[in-house]
């Protein structure tokens, strides 16, 4: 097993939380779980005898095939739940039905949640280690951390980088993964989006906030544009999708503005014509095929973690 | 109840008498009999030396779970909770299932209240039929029956016509239209909208969905030449909405809560806390400074517990999908008392006011409850002001454990209480 090192945390619950050194810590071990990746045997033992828990109260392909990889290429046990989503208290609690799954003998809890602190509430009520897999709006930490690694693979350290995020911020869980994550890494942050979906306050966090893409065309060094959804627009969020993609979508006419080697992110699933034009998502300065590679070694590196800090404590 | 009680050498706080000052007082067949140096043998003494002697306290918002809710609290249990928290008189609000809405369900809680003897339980009955911001409720008869203030309390609905026409029904019977300070609309989330609501992830309550419903119905009340009061004030505009009404003669009185006074917005998003979940949600720092000006400058007339009893398994949630609400009969004197008194925000007059005498007056109560003057009910609250109570799950008496001061210290105890004669003694 991997050295932990100062890692000393049971769950991942948040960027928000970590010290610069952690989110550090957490891109050095997943540094050495790729390369297992491109072995003919994709398999390491570190959490042999183990069992991993997916519990995804809301639908994710990617995320949850990611989580799974992981698990599995750790040579965990896995088990998939997934419970449909309800906003109403029906039947058995969140934290009863951690309770009953931990007396199961589970290690690790991956849990995708449609409401924020959800992952918070489970792991004040488990041993077992609780990580963060999206919480409502609130963050998608492992999400973050393979949007940092995927930049600093291109861009080296992040000090004074400039990186922009495009798109409703105020809805984003990846976006607040970000903003913290690289604060923390010294990177400049800008915000970028419709004034009713990007949060004013979020300025007191050292962030830039522009409503005009244009103008902030050629600073940044890295676009990561989040999705854009339908429903925020039926919420009377912004006018409508056409006009969306007139002020914030990133088309080929844009990127030509930008400046050359800009890296383009999107942490997917792409609305392709919406927020970000096929030419682009396919283009040479889109690393979001990387991004999902990444994704599978980061995830690796944070189970064995928490999974370690708990048994140094035991 | 017919004994005679004697609470020597306390010293006094009566503001409604302008009494500060050491004395006793003598209560004699649940009534007040006599204040000040009184040489007459009593069946009881009971030593107040060191304490203070408050009139009994007058809570103008308790959410009492029964009728609907009565596996959580019944009517004499919230009654019973009540006086451990000094408090003899409660308003239980009308937001129950059903609604207290009719003569019937008045009769009920005021019947429930003297079964139980412990405080007594006024109800402040609905304005419309089912709240529902339609049709009026029959003010009239419940007036007769009891009913103190009328509120819909958190509507559906706007309702602005039924809101004018209750302000105008119920002022022929000088009674307050209580109207709940959120425009609904606005209201919808889980949190105080802003910066730590943006950061925690969950939607937002504006705060201009408290200054839009204030300053709407100080128009209704300046329309209808009615007494309205302002439920739950919590931030920094709507105490100033209720500021500029007051200065325009408008008759408007106002309350807050005293959780609102000892926690901001940001305590949520450290642990998503669902204790914390109250409705109006907690606010920021700079809403507390400005309601604790609106205090001192005698705009916010009254401190409330807001109590309300959520069971375990509706707190035991996700912050977003847990049931708003949180005791307070047991923390307010003391919580209260801390950032006011303590805090230097009050003098112990004024602030004793705004828990006795003001809330009486608001609910038409004044003669019989908030003081200690001869011929009043025998209600008194003393008061250990130095004392130190942790709040723990076995020291609250309530049944639902949901109080934001779980875990905190608090300086300030309730030693006796006397409701109508009956002596409490903790």
């Amino acid at each position: 097993m991997p050295e932990t090192g100062h890692w000393k945390r049971k769950d991942l619950l948040g960027l928000e939380e970590l010290s610069a050194d952690e989110v550090l810590h957490v891109l050095d071990t997943a540094r050495g779980f790729s390369e297992i990746s491109t072995r003919s045997i994709k398999k390491a033992p570190a959490l042999r005898g183990k069992v991993v828990l997916n519990l995804f109260f809301e639908p994710s392909t990617r995320t949850k095939a990611s989580f799974s990889l992981a698990a599995q290429r750790l040579s965990a046990d896995l088990v998939d739940i997934a419970k449909e989503a309800s906003s109403t208290v029906k039947g058995e609690s969140l934290v009863d039905t951690g309770r009953n799954l931990q007396a199961m003998g589970v290690d690790i809890v991956v849990i995708r949640h449609q409401q924020a602190g959800a992952p918070q509430l489970l792991a004040r009520s488990l041993e077992a280690s609780v990580i963060n897999a999206g919480d409502g709006t609130h963050e998608h930490p492992t999400q973050g951390l393979l949007d940092i690694f995927t930049m600093r693979e291109k861009l080296g350290d992040l000090r004074g980088k400039k990186i922009a995020l495009v798109g409703d911020i105020t809805h984003s869980r990846v976006a607040r993964s970000n903003i913290w994550g690289l604060r923390k890494l010294g990177a400049e942050v800008g915000l970028v989006g419709p004034r009713t979906l990007v949060p004013g306050s979020f300025a007191d966090l050292g962030v830039n906030i522009h409503y005009n893409l244009d103008e902030v065309i050629d600073h940044y060094d890295v676009f990561n544009i989040l999705r854009i959804q339908l429903e925020r627009q039926q919420k009377g969020l912004f006018p409508s999708v056409r006009e969306y993609h007139y002020l914030y979508g990133i088309d080929s006419t844009r990127l030509r503005r930008m400046k050359p080697g800009v890296l383009i992110m999107h942490p997917g699933p792409i609305n392709r014509g919406v927020e970000i034009s096929q030419e682009v998502a396919d283009g040479e300065n889109s690393v979001i095929l990387r991004q999902v590679s990444n994704g599978l070694a980061v995830r690796m590196a944070v189970m064995v973690l928490v999974q370690s800090a708990k048994e140094a404590h035991a | 109840m017919t004994e005679s009680i004697l609470i020597q050498g306390g010293h006094v706080v009566d503001p409604a008498n302008s009494l500060d000052q050491p004395a006793d007082v003598l209560l004699e067949g649940g009534k007040v009999a006599a204040v000040g140096k009184v040489k007459a043998d009593a069946d009881r003494v009971i030593n107040a030396r060191g304490l203070l002697v408050l009139p009994g306290l007058v809570d103008l918002r308790t959410h009492v779970g029964e009728p609907g809710r009565d596996s959580e609290e019944t009517i004499a249990h919230a009654a019973e909770v009540a006086v451990h928290g000094g408090f003899t008189t409660i308003a239980c609000m009308p937001d129950t299932d059903p609604a207290l809405d009719n003569v019937a369900a008045a009769l009920y809680v005021k019947r429930q209240s003297e079964r139980a003897g412990y405080a007594e339980v006024v109800p402040v009955c609905a304005l419309t039929r089912g709240r529902a911001g339609r049709e009026l409720s029959e003010i009239g008869q419940l007036v007769e029956a009891g009913a103190v203030a009328f509120s819909d309390e958190q509507r559906a609905e706007n309702s602005p016509a039924a809101i004018l026409r209750g302000m105008q029904y119920a002022s022929m019977f000088d009674r307050a239209v209580i109207e709940y300070a959120q425009d609904p609309e606005l209201a919808g989330g889980a949190m105080n909208a802003g910066k730590e609501c943006s950061l925690a992830g969950l939607p937002g309550i504006s705060p201009v969905a408290e200054e839009l419903a204030i300053s709407r119905a100080c128009m209704f009340a300046r329309e209808a030449g009615a007494h309205y009061h302002a439920a739950l004030l919590t931030t920094r505009n709507g105490m100033r909405a209720v500021k500029r009404a007051r200065k325009l003669k408008v008759r408007v009185t106002a309350e807050v809560a005293a959780h609102h006074l000892c926690f901001a917005d940001e305590v949520v998003r450290r642990r998503y806390d669902t204790n914390f979940k109250v409705f109006p949600p907690l606010r920021t720092h700079d809403d507390i400074k400005w309601l604790k000006r609106g205090l001192a400058e005698g705009f916010i007339d009254c401190i409330v517990s807001g109590h309300r009893a959520v069971p375990p398994q509706e707190k035991e949630l996700e912050f977003g999908n847990a049931t708003f609400g949180a005791v307070g009969l047991e923390t307010a004197l003391a919580a209260a008392w801390e950032q006011l008194v303590i805090g230097n925000v009050l003098s112990r007059a004024d602030f004793v006011a705004k828990l006795t005498i003001n809330p009486a007056r608001i609910l038409r109560l004044q003669g019989r409850k908030g003081a200690l003057a001869p011929g009043h009910d025998a209600d008194v609250c003393l008061f250990d002001p130095n004392a130190k109570i942790n709040v723990t799950p076995a020291s609250l008496h309530s049944r639902t454990k949901n109080s934001p001061f779980m875990g905190a210290t608090l300086t300030g105890r309730v030693v006796a209480t006397v409701a109508r004669g009956r002596v409490f003694e903790f």
